[in-house]
């Protein structure tokens, strides 16, 4: 093939232009003729409707404030709680005594850490499945709003509503954002028997962090 | 064939995303952190056009800009690095 030795000898030529209109236009040109591969090998629709929704979150408002709230420790016992999922069914922490469970509190459906976060999760289910882990997702959403995230997104795994009163839950987990009225991005693996044995607040509100560590907390529980 | 780089931040979910799934697919590929590596900021602002997004993938010459799995799983088709 010529086409990754032409791509070699540009990428060379690289550090010998100077500085100005011509390098920039050139990397225009280049980055152009980059989409157009995304848009050539595109399957038809495939970049619209539900891709489109699913995509939205890309030109969203950002969302990077800093962490406002310090989560609890490793070693205090979980709070129970019971919130409903995207169908109306209570599901209460303690329904899963005898399991590992991971709490995962995010800020808001569509937003863009969070489209992205729930993306992975789902894309490593069986890795949890494989843990016996049970994983709930928790924000202040109403249950429609869930629904409608977790059906555009193919998420199976459930999403409970914090939604009334408002933020309960994520309050006594200590990762409330009173300013602004959702929660921090925050994990929290609880072992078989409801004590804290993971806990990670994100220092950012963009900020997820890797998922080997929470398989190393699942791991650890294994071993023990 | 050259090998596949991964520019990306280790607290990004898309990052990670397309990481475990090059993994799966079992291509060999190298990672680059943008935080711990800036000397590269230039040269990838150059392939993207000016921003410096992540994570940015080389695939064989094609540089692919926040890429969808689907995104990057045709371009490893397309440039030779699955094929079965």
């Amino acid at each position: 093939m010529r086409f990754p030795e032409l791509a070699r000898r540009f990428l060379e030529l690289e550090p010998r232009l100077a500085e100005g209109p011509e390098k920039e236009a050139l990397s225009l040109l280049h980055a152009m003729l980059q989409e157009l591969w995304r848009e050539v090998g595109a399957r038809p629709g495939e970049r619209e409707g539900l891709e489109a929704l699913r995509n939205l979150y890309k030109k969203a408002p950002k969302m990077e404030a800093p962490r406002v709230a310090p989560g609890l420790s490793v070693g205090e016992r979980a709070p129970d709680f019971a919130l409903p999922d995207a169908q109306d069914n209570l599901v209460r922490l303690s329904d899963f005594r005898g399991r590992p469970v991971v709490l995962v509190f995010y800020p808001l459906d569509w937003s863009p850490g969070c489209s992205q976060q729930l993306d992975l999760y789902q894309a490593e289910l069986p890795e949890f499945e494989r843990r016996n882990a049970v994983l709930l997702g928790i924000s202040v959403d109403s249950i429609y709003c869930h629904g409608a995230f977790a059906f555009a997104r193919g998420l199976t795994f459930p999403l409970l509503a914090d939604f009334h009163p408002k933020g309960e839950v994520a309050r006594r987990y200590r990762v409330w954002r009173e300013e602004d009225g959702f929660s921090e991005r925050a994990l929290f693996v609880v072992d078989p028997e409801g004590v804290i044995r993971y806990a990670h607040v994100s220092p950012y509100l963009h900020h997820i962090p890797p998922i080997e560590e929470l398989f190393q907390a699942l791991d650890a529980l294994r071993r023990e | 064939m050259e090998p596949v780089v991964l520019y990306g931040t280790s607290w990004c979910a898309q990052t990670q995303l397309l990481r475990r799934l090059l993994e799966r697919l079992g291509v060999p590929y190298r990672y680059v952190d943008l935080e711990a590596h800036p000397e590269v900021h230039p040269t990838l602002r150059f392939l993207t056009g000016g921003r410096l997004s992540h994570p940015v993938v080389y695939v064989g010459g094609e540089v692919l800009v926040e890429p969808t799995p689907a995104e990057l799983e045709r371009a490893l088709w397309r440039r030779g690095y699955l094929w079965w």
